[in-house]
């Protein structure tokens, strides 16, 4: 059906494919290969150009990150999905894509997943002081009561 | 040996006619000259922008040229959502501003944190510093800032301004 | 590039300038900070400082429904509210698999493109002014008003219309709009010329642009960089050609490209794709037929005020779609579109119910200023500010 995905099976253990609503077909690596699978996808299936790198917090799973890499053929003009799931750390792709720097530093800052290897892990959009991870279902949103400097009897006599 | 230097007199009330026609002249000319320090942040900055463009036309009222340095101007108009790393940054903006300074807060995120009540953003940035005047809007029309700067010259040419 | 024929040694560490530049400053198109390490005026390293615009966009989606979330999206990259109201709307939309009636994606199409030339204008406009020649400011401004006015009519709203919404348009075009759009399309393409005219052969504008800021096509795939700064580069890849939407593959327009991945080429690619928006944006004007614009699956639309008053099911689907929200079956869509900075989509994972799981933008800019570092490192200080320009940030589709 889609060469992409066969391929990551025959080469990694354990993997999941798929297609998704949008038609973008998706496999999920184990999280410690996926370096590798980037590099597969990259060299020798022709997605050269990289996209994207976010991740979807399921907090009722084990492995609750689930890292989605999206990488696009110029040549096949298709786009393709890279899934891993993780508890909280993974490897960093940066020496595959110099692009994934910052995507996974925001992955960091707003999730908590850590990235080894990378060049200079920090946050990069919450201050340095900041505590937590505001992006994960159970962080708050910290949504403040509004005040409002009128009661109604006040401002309208009813 | 000490020398006694003589205090500078910071109220705006002056002794007398000489003094009353001097303050006048001060709050008058304070007025009809007021320079904004460039402190565009997001969306309302796009607006602040087509403000001082041709058709809003902002330097008719005496904002001729927005500084960026903080040290030559008296007006801040805070366009945009402060953010948390920001808002350390915005006081210290002010701080450089010399008295007498005034502040008006562009748009929803300014005054109030508008649509956006959460974790990252300061909810009005009168939190950090003291507002002269409110601009509602998401962003406000230049028309709307316009005004806005209007209604705080009025009080500033009356002489009710906040420092000094 | 200084470094090309430099044969001095390097200099050793302790004698390289760290300065800083940002977050306030007049040339950074918003709040970005940039630390550069200087060499006299050789930046050495550049690393930008992003996060001074951090709104927390992406969490309040989860707080909201699909259509309050649209109302977030346009305060993302907010030169292109309509282009990000589309990429929402397509996404939701694909989840759905709801079909969008004809006038609704011929308009969206006429709108997409008002908007670039809209945003093309700022960039313009912000460009000339940072090199100079603030007069093309006040000219490309005077262009958007008419533009803006536009938006005003139909909307109610200059900037922030939320105006496409999952399902089609929030509402039809009020009677004469179509003339003045058809007005102000006429009178762009000598507009653009009298810009051109400024810019385009003046030798102090080649000589701030041409040569400065140069990235190749290899590192533009590498760092995930698109749009416009890709295209300048050589590479003909534009999302409205790769992968159409809303039907642009039975427009006719041309997707322009450049040779040498400078600022100068950039430019050039943009002032082409402003005419390319104009061509574009006629032919949907001309062909935009009669007809609704909002879906009739009423999981998505509310249904029109009139048949609430003897329809009870339409008056249950209102009821629903007000209370608890449009209800995207699970699963997750991605679907790009060409904004004027790049790829933009918009990643919405769904759980079935009226809040969405998780929506990431997937923001051209973020990529673009990153790869700040491969275009300014090299180069001296004072290009940094024709470099900047020249990539178009949106801090707020940065931050987020």
């Amino acid at each position: 059906m889609n060469t992409a995905a066969e391929r990551l099976q025959a080469a990694f253990a354990a993997v999941e494919t798929g297609v998704s609503r949008d038609d973008i077909p998706y496999a999920c690596v184990p999280v410690d290969q996926v370096v590798a699978a980037l590099r597969l996808l990259r060299d020798e299936l022709g997605y050269q150009r990289f996209v994207d790198l976010t991740a979807v917090d399921f907090p009722e799973r084990e492995d609750r990150f689930e890292l989605n890499y999206l990488v696009h053929s110029l040549t096949d003009n298709a786009w393709f999905r890279l899934k891993a799931r993780t508890a909280g750390m993974a490897p960093s792709g940066v020496s595959v894509f110099p692009g994934l720097n910052f995507y996974e530093r925001e992955v960091f800052d707003l999730f908590g997943v850590v990235f080894t290897d990378h060049p200079k892990l920090e946050r990069i959009m919450l201050p340095d002081t900041w505590n937590g991870h505001p992006l994960r279902r159970d962080a708050p949103i910290v949504w403040e009561p509004v005040e409002f400097s009128k009661g109604r009897q006040e401002q309208y006599g009813d | 040996m000490s020398i006694e230097l003589p205090v500078r007199d910071t109220s705006a009330q002056r002794d007398g006619a000489p003094g009353f026609v001097l303050s006048r002249l001060q709050d008058w000319s304070r007025d009809k000259s007021l320079w904004p320090v460039l402190f565009g942040l997001a969306c309302c900055a796009i607006e602040m922008m087509a403000a001082s463009a041709s058709r809003f036309d902002i330097a008719r009222f005496g904002s001729e040229l927005f500084r960026p340095s903080p040290r030559q101007a008296d007006l801040m108009i805070v366009a945009g959502r402060v953010s948390q790393k920001m808002a350390p940054v915005l006081r210290e903006i002010y701080d450089q501003m010399p008295d007498p300074k005034w502040v008006v807060a562009m748009g929803d995120c300014a005054s109030c944190g508008g649509v956006f009540n959460n974790y990252a953003l300061v909810q009005g940035v009168d939190k950090i510093v003291p507002v002269d005047v409110y601009v509602p809007g998401c962003p406000p029309t230049p028309d709307a800032l316009i005004d806005g700067i209007l209604k705080l010259k009025e009080r500033i040419g009356a002489g009710q301004a906040r420092n000094v | 590039m200084a470094t090309d024929t430099d044969t001095r040694p390097p200099t050793p560490e302790r004698e390289l300038l760290h300065i800083n530049m940002g977050p306030q400053h007049p040339s950074t198109h918003g709040v970005l900070r940039l630390e550069l390490d200087l060499d006299g005026e050789i930046v050495v390293t550049c690393q930008p400082v992003i996060g001074y615009l951090h709104t927390g966009i992406e969490k309040t989606f989860e707080a909201k429904t699909y259509l309050q979330g649209v109302t977030l999206t346009d305060r993302m990259d907010y030169l292109n509210p309509l282009g990000n109201n589309l990429a929402f709307a397509l996404s939701v939309e694909k989840l759905f698999g709801c079909e969008i009636p004809p006038r609704a994606t011929v308009a969206r199409v006429l709108l997409a493109e008002l908007t670039r030339i809209a945003s093309h204008l700022v960039w313009l406009g912000t460009t000339a002014l940072d090199l100079g020649a603030s007069s093309v400011f006040l000219y490309c401004f005077r262009e958007r008003e008419q533009c803006l006015d536009l938006f005003e009519e139909m909307s109610g709203q200059r900037m922030m219309t939320s105006f496409i919404r999952p399902g089609g348009l929030a509402m039809d075009f009020p009677p004469g709009w179509e003339e003045r759009a058809a007005k102000f399309l006429d009178i762009m393409p000598e507009r653009i010329d009298e810009y051109e005219s400024l810019l385009t052969n003046n030798p102090l504008f080649q000589e701030r642009m041409v040569g400065i800021g140069r990235i190749t096509a290899e590192q533009c795939l590498a760092w995930g960089v698109s749009g416009p700064i890709l295209r300048a580069t050589g590479v003909p890849f534009d999302i409205r050609k790769a992968k159409p939407y809303c039907g642009y593959e039975t427009y006719d327009f041309e997707v322009p490209t450049g040779r040498n991945g400078d600022c100068y080429d950039r430019y050039l690619v943009r002032v082409a794709e402003l005419r390319q928006s104009v061509r574009i944006a006629r032919q949907a004007l001309d062909r935009l037929p009669e007809g609704p614009v909002r879906t009739s699956d009423r999981k998505v639309m509310p249904p029109p005020r009139e048949e609430l008053a003897h329809s009870m099911e339409a008056v249950i689907h209102h009821f629903k779609l007000f209370t608890e929200g449009m209800r995207p079956p699970r699963g997750e869509a991605y679907v790009p579109v060409e904004s004027p900075r790049g790829e933009l989509g918009f990643y919405v994972v769904s759980d079935g119910s009226g809040r969405p799981v998780r929506v990431h933008e997937r923001a051209p800019s973020f990529a673009n200023v990153q790869a700040l570092k491969v275009m300014a490192e090299g180069g001296m200080v004072a290009d940094l500010i024709a470099t900047i320009s020249s990539v178009d940030p949106i801090l707020g589709e940065v931050d987020r």
